[in-house]
């Protein structure tokens, strides 16, 4: 069964669980999901072999705590010690799915926010710093993504942490990354030569860019 | 951790491979066959990473399919190298416990008479 299955099932059988037994598992499931370098499909075929056992045990008058211990995050940290890595490749075609994904984004933009300024010299494209800002934009996302999950996964287990204030956190890190985003374009507009990229070729290609990420997350799911 | 879970650590991989081998199984009934052995206390979890350890090591290999109360279930069975694997572990076990029940049972009479 793929993963993608798995996760769906996992939704399903999870709303079945006492409310206890859910925050439990949960939040296991958050810390082990939020290892980005584990085998998904491993992963999730051990969360869905834990689901079942606690739903199961549930069914016979035991609580997850009973069921996995008093030290979820030992717990978890070992499951997670012995899980194997994403494949290479597959981690390759995700990040560049991602990376295809968020190049349609940037053109399609562009080419709404062209007509609206509706000035000659914004459809100039300064190659260097163009590619610096996407550049940028990358590694802000990467580091983003890396960070939102990090926070999710050390809240997991915390009882004292507060949601309000991962929020908190994670909304000063996505307006700081704009920011350096923003003053970085501002400062870095004319780098090195230029050419025209008109906002309907900046369309189209988006529109190719983002039809084929779609492209390959249908294959990746498949 | 309690003195009998730390003497457990070092054999339970035997003892799931032993469960395994009469009978495929999958986590919940391992875990209930582990129990009614008398091994109580191995917590249910524990099982887990034991399984991924072993599925890692290629000692055993888990299969989905349909269980007797209908879900589909993991099902662990024995590879070859599980099969050898819970040999070496039950001969190397009893070179040990033939002599440490001997010392440990009547421990005091052995030194003396020595």
């Amino acid at each position: 069964m793929k993963a993608s299955e798995l996760i769906k099932q996992n939704n399903q059988k999870r709303a079945l669980l006492t409310e206890e037994n859910e925050k439990y598992y949960t939040n296991l499931l958050l810390y082990i999901r939020t290892k980005l370098t584990l085998s998904e499909q491993q992963s999730e075929e051990v969360l869905m072999e834990m689901l079942d056992h606690l739903s199961e045990g549930q069914q016979d008058g035991k609580t997850a705590r009973e069921i996995f211990g008093n030290d979820p995050t030992g717990y978890a940290d070992e499951i997670i010690s012995h899980l194997p890595r994403e494949n290479k490749r597959e981690s390759f075609l995700f990040v560049s799915e991602i990376v295809i994904n968020l190049f349609g984004w940037f053109l399609i933009m562009r080419s709404i926010i062209i007509p609206i300024i509706g000035s000659k010299a914004s459809e100039e494209v300064s190659i260097i710093s163009s590619l610096l800002l996407i550049l940028l934009i990358m590694v802000m996302t990467a580091l983003g993504v890396r960070g939102i999950f990090g926070l999710i996964s050390q809240s997991s287990f915390d009882e004292k942490a507060s949601d309000k204030k991962a929020m908190i956190k994670a909304g000063l890190y996505g307006a700081g990354g704009f920011s350096v985003i923003a003053i970085f374009s501002f400062l870095a507009k004319e780098i090195g030569p230029t050419f025209t990229l008109p906002w309907q070729i900046s369309f189209g290609l988006g529109a190719i860019l983002l039809l084929i990420s779609w492209l390959m997350k249908k294959f990746r799911l498949r | 951790m309690s003195i009998r879970s730390q003497l457990l650590k070092g054999i339970l991989d035997g003892c799931v491979l032993a469960v395994i081998k009469k009978e495929a199984v999958y986590g919940y009934e391992l875990s209930k066959k582990l129990q009614k052995v008398g091994l109580e206390d191995v917590s249910e979890g524990t099982i887990y990473p034991v399984l991924l350890r072993l599925q890692k090591n290629k000692l055993i290999i888990g299969e989905m399919r349909p269980s007797e109360s209908g879900p589909n279930r993991k099902y662990y069975s024995l590879t070859s190298a599980g099969k050898e694997a819970l040999e070496i572990i039950s001969v190397e076990w009893n070179q040990l416990a033939v002599p440490i029940n001997a010392l440990l049972s009547k421990g005091d009479e052995t030194v003396e008479s020595e």
